[in-house]
């Protein structure tokens, strides 16, 4: 969707806040909802790329505004709503008026292994051939599709060149959207000017991971 | 059954904006209170989520990998191969992990201009400034300027890489092996390593190796 999520290139922003406390959590509450959400009980048709999409859809204002871990809990308060398992009074008042049947039970503290966290593949064998190889020059599709997508406005319509493929990820615009299927997944180089006018003659090139179909043959 | 449906989303968000209180501790404290009496979460589970973020989840994981990489030409071989595999020498796992090196003419920089995403196993939580709308609109624009910010100055000949995590594939950056740091062992030398200088927001180490000795 052409979100305000879609941030790359943006202008009007300011200076980065370098200056910050190298503590994990700035305030208790961040780890609050850090710990709640990976401790949480979750729907089995839940994926990471509904979650994005539901962040991406927060009201623009408050997107921009509120406090990062302040959106995780907008997003999985919208989330619980949307799919029935609680009701906006319940969450606003934080009691419960009804209790929820078939979900998996929450993880014990004792099933909490932090070493395991990154163990996740996202990638399967699929039957198509990739489209392309390493060297190909690409063209990321001109068009935004409204739902779920991870292709950033800046690229879209612009030349660039395979650097390696990855074998066939998960697609988000699908999963996002309740269906799960995989297609080849690739590393993009853009040459920096290609996607700035000012960049040219800098020496800077952008790499983005673009799914099969968000891409086209020059 | 979840409906994926956009528009019925964000009608639920616009409600949720003029009904949830607006202090965030406040809106945390309801939901949690409300997760646990419908049975769906256990409190305790938080709080070891939480130790485990404030203790073992952090840049002293990257750090590790960085100094293994400094010292084992071998490694560093297998790594820049195929992160994921080798790092399960060093007892992590990562799926779908790309480390790139900085040379002397490359820099290389990451960020999610998207969303967040962030190789949070091997470096811990992402900055604030990570997730917030100026590093991501401009890293990939204005990267001499942001890394200015930084306090890191390139020079028109080093090329500058930058790292959109679009996909499900992270990233680390393996910083230069400062000079001076000859002889220096794996800890020794992963007590330079910054959390930055893995993202790509810090580049020379050698301003650590005063505090280090």
């Amino acid at each position: 969707m052409d979100g305000i999520h879609d941030l790359g290139g943006r202008e009007g922003f300011g200076k980065v806040e370098v200056d910050e406390p190298e503590e994990p959590f700035h305030a208790p509450w961040e780890a609050r909802v850090r710990g709640l959400v990976n401790a949480m009980s979750r729907a089995p048709d839940w994926n990471l790329d509904w979650f994005r999409h539901c962040r991406e859809l927060i009201e623009p204002s408050d997107y921009l505004s509120r406090p990062y871990f302040d959106q995780w809990v907008q997003t999985y308060c919208a989330m619980l709503v949307n799919s029935g398992y609680a009701t906006v009074e319940e969450i606003a008042s934080g009691k419960s008026t009804a209790v929820i049947e078939g979900l998996p039970a929450p993880t014990p503290a004792g099933a909490v292994k932090s070493a395991r966290l990154g163990a996740k593949r996202y990638d399967s064998e699929i039957p198509e051939s990739p489209a392309y190889t390493a060297g190909d020059a690409v063209r990321a599709r001109a068009h935004g599709v409204s739902g779920h997508t991870r292709l950033p406005a800046y690229v879209r319509g612009r030349t660039g060149r395979i650097t390696n493929h990855h074998g066939a990820h998960v697609l988000p615009d699908a999963n996002a959207h309740g269906e799960k299927r995989h297609e080849h997944l690739y590393t993009v180089a853009f040459d920096a000017a290609e996607l700035w006018a000012e960049a040219e003659g800098r020496r800077e090139n952008v790499y983005l991971n673009l799914w099969e179909s968000y891409l086209e043959r020059t | 059954m979840t409906k994926h449906d956009s528009d019925t989303v964000a009608a639920i968000h616009h409600e949720l904006h003029s009904h949830l209180p607006s202090e965030p501790a406040l809106r945390t404290k309801a939901l949690e209170s409300l997760l646990v009496e419908k049975g769906m979460v256990d409190s305790a589970t938080v709080d070891a989520w939480i130790e485990a973020y404030s203790e073992d989840i952090g840049p002293k994981n990257g750090a590790r990998i960085v100094a293994r990489f400094w010292v084992d030409a071998a490694f560093a071989g297998r790594l820049l191969e195929d992160a994921g595999e080798a790092i399960k020498e060093l007892g992590y796992e990562h799926d779908h992990l790309i480390a790139v090196e900085n040379t002397p003419q490359v820099h290389n920089i990451v960020v999610c201009t998207l969303c967040s995403c962030y190789p949070t196993p091997l470096l811990g939580m992402p900055p604030n400034w990570y997730k917030m709308a100026a590093y991501r609109a401009r890293a990939v624009r204005d990267p001499r300027g942001v890394l200015d910010e930084f306090g890191v100055s390139l020079g028109p000949d080093v090329e500058i890489r930058i790292w959109d995590s679009t996909a499900e594939i992270r990233y680390i950056v393996i910083p230069q092996r400062p000079g001076g740091t000859e002889g220096w062992d794996e800890a020794r030398l992963a007590g330079l390593v910054t959390r930055n200088a893995m993202i790509g927001t810090d580049r020379d180490l050698s301003a650590g190796i005063a505090g280090a000795d």
